[in-house]
């Protein structure tokens, strides 16, 4: 089955803590993590650090359909990050979006997850994210439709790499039981070469 | 004109064995008293401890309110309970209780989608609802909230928003739906949801004459018609607890100490939303459980729809 290339540039910035640029086919999110860093005085928490997500679109101010993403991405590193190791701290990622083919959440996960690692804080396990599309004709792929008015449903799958079980999923557009489950399983599939290229790439085989 | 319709109770009642009459008195009181300091030290444990106290519970398979893991709370619906909206109704889940009314007004289409009228779904939470709120511009997750309500309308296209134009490229409806939550007690999308599709069901809109050559439009409030709704939408919320116990439509404390939640919105027999935003990971096999459950509530919340809808 043809899925979208994976490729991605580790710590191109130079002041964020961490910092990764993830390209999943076309669509390409840079995201840079800061932490663990001071925290404001409202979002101190005694256990843990707050773990807090800012997303950028390509053009514009960020609105309110954005905010569906950042908490997306917010409770998924929240889950995976070690916060309590951080008490009274803070852990500030950030997300740029550079281009959009489809992928885009997915892309801005795995960009996160990258960024995370690079950075050197603890974390629980990996977070690798696929999006499975259903196009009009009821086939299930990984690569997005040419037109974005063919896709009936989009789904965005986000796996852990230990034991393989699902930490979030995201739908849009209405499907059937067994169309999830197809797409479940070929995303859970799919989640393990991304874990695989994300070890290459620690380990710098994938360097650009 | 409205009437309320209970679906189902699941709150069970305590029901004290029966004594004989002569030693009713004493052993009353005593009865009073020994509840009485139980009540107190489950909630100065539950104060204390909060997270040990719901795994106490939980480990002896009940939850604090008394329902079993896969049980929901009663659902309360009333129908177009506010005259001055387009189309209003009221739900309740458990204790939260969600208001939602439905205004148009009406507007120019964009003018890449010419043949298309709005769909504006918000949902206020006041401080009023939960003390987690502050008086101000939306919180956080009253933003999150909506946008989720504004993806689950799109996706499941319960409302086209093609009928709502009124004429190409000049005149169209936009809905606006507001949502205001009253009491704030857990599994918000579920009762919203719910508000919804009962506010769309009693949605209707004027008739409109329009000219385009002069733009001269005049709208007649007498002569209302229904708007076509496409399916009904049935929402369902799971929460996760210690990464291994599934409790479904929880409460307000329930989601606050959980570690994951899982909505799923059917329509039909399609799915429309499987969202499950971060927290622990669950297996495959539990989230097809919570799925199937929602299907066996589905049917339940539909007919409580319908007989509200007759009763109106």
């Amino acid at each position: 089955m043809e899925k979208p290339q994976l490729s991605c540039k580790l710590g191109i910035l130079s002041r964020p803590d961490g910092s990764a640029m993830f390209c999943e086919g076309e669509t390409t999110v840079i995201a840079g993590i800061y932490g663990p860093v001071e925290v404001k005085m409202q979002k101190v928490i005694n256990d843990k650090a707050s773990v807090e997500c800012s997303y950028r679109p390509k053009s514009g101010l960020p609105g309110i359909e954005d905010r569906l993403y950042e908490s997306l991405i917010r409770n998924i590193c929240e889950t995976s990050l070690m916060a309590s190791l951080y008490p009274r701290s803070a852990i500030l990622i950030t997300l740029q979006e550079m281009h959009d083919s489809g992928q885009l959440i997915s892309c801005a996960i795995n960009a996160a997850c990258l960024a995370c690692l690079q950075s050197g804080i603890d974390m629980k396990f990996m977070f690798g994210a696929v999006t499975c599309f259903l196009t009009k004709e009821e086939v299930i792929s990984l690569m997005p439709p040419i037109s974005k008015s063919d896709v009936k449903a989009l789904f965005v799958f986000v796996f852990d790499n230990a034991a393989g079980r699902i930490i979030a999923s995201h739908t849009e557009g209405s499907f059937s039981e067994e169309q999830y489950k197809e797409a479940l399983n070929l995303g859970r599939e799919e989640s393990k070469n991304v874990f695989i290229f994300f070890k290459k790439t620690l380990v710098g085989i994938n360097s650009c | 004109m409205n009437l309320m319709c209970i679906l189902y109770s699941v709150v069970p009642t305590y029901q004290p064995a029966q004594k004989s009459q002569n030693k009713v008195r004493l052993s009353q009181v005593k009865v009073f008293d020994n509840n009485f300091k139980r009540r107190n030290m489950a909630e100065e444990y539950k104060s204390l401890h909060p997270i040990k106290y719901y795994r106490d519970c939980l480990a002896h398979d009940i939850r604090p309110d008394g329902r079993a893991f896969d049980k929901f709370r009663p659902v309360l619906l009333n129908i177009g309970s506010i005259d001055t909206t387009d189309g209003s109704a009221i739900a309740k889940v458990g204790k939260t209780t969600i208001v939602c009314g439905i205004k148009a007004e009406l507007c120019k289409p964009k003018a890449d989608t010419p043949n298309q009228g709005f769909v504006v779904p918000n949902l206020e939470l006041p401080p009023l609802c939960s003390p987690k709120f502050r008086p101000g511009p939306p919180s956080d997750q009253a933003q999150v909230l909506t946008q989720l309500i504004a993806d689950i309308i799109e996706n499941s296209k319960c409302v086209d928003p093609k009928d709502l134009c009124i004429y190409p490229d000049k005149l169209a409806w936009c809905l606006f739906i507001d949502f205001v939550c009253l009491n704030y007690d857990g599994s918000l999308i579920d009762a919203c949801i719910i508000a919804l599709v009962g506010a769309l069901h009693t949605l209707t809109l004027p008739s409109v004459d329009y000219d385009p050559s002069l733009d001269n439009k005049l709208v007649n409030l007498e002569d209302r018609k229904p708007i076509p709704i496409h399916s009904t939408l049935i929402s369902t919320t799971f929460v996760i607890f210690d990464d291994k116990i599934i409790l479904a439509d929880p409460t307000v404390d329930e989601e606050n100490y959980c570690t994951g939640i899982v909505t799923i919105v059917l329509k039909g027999d399609e799915l429309c939303c499987v969202h499950k935003p971060g927290g622990s990971p669950i297996t495959e096999d539990d989230l097809f459980d919570c799925i199937d459950k929602s299907k066996l509530r589905s049917p339940l919340i539909q007919n409580l729809i319908k007989t509200a809808l007759k009763q109106k």
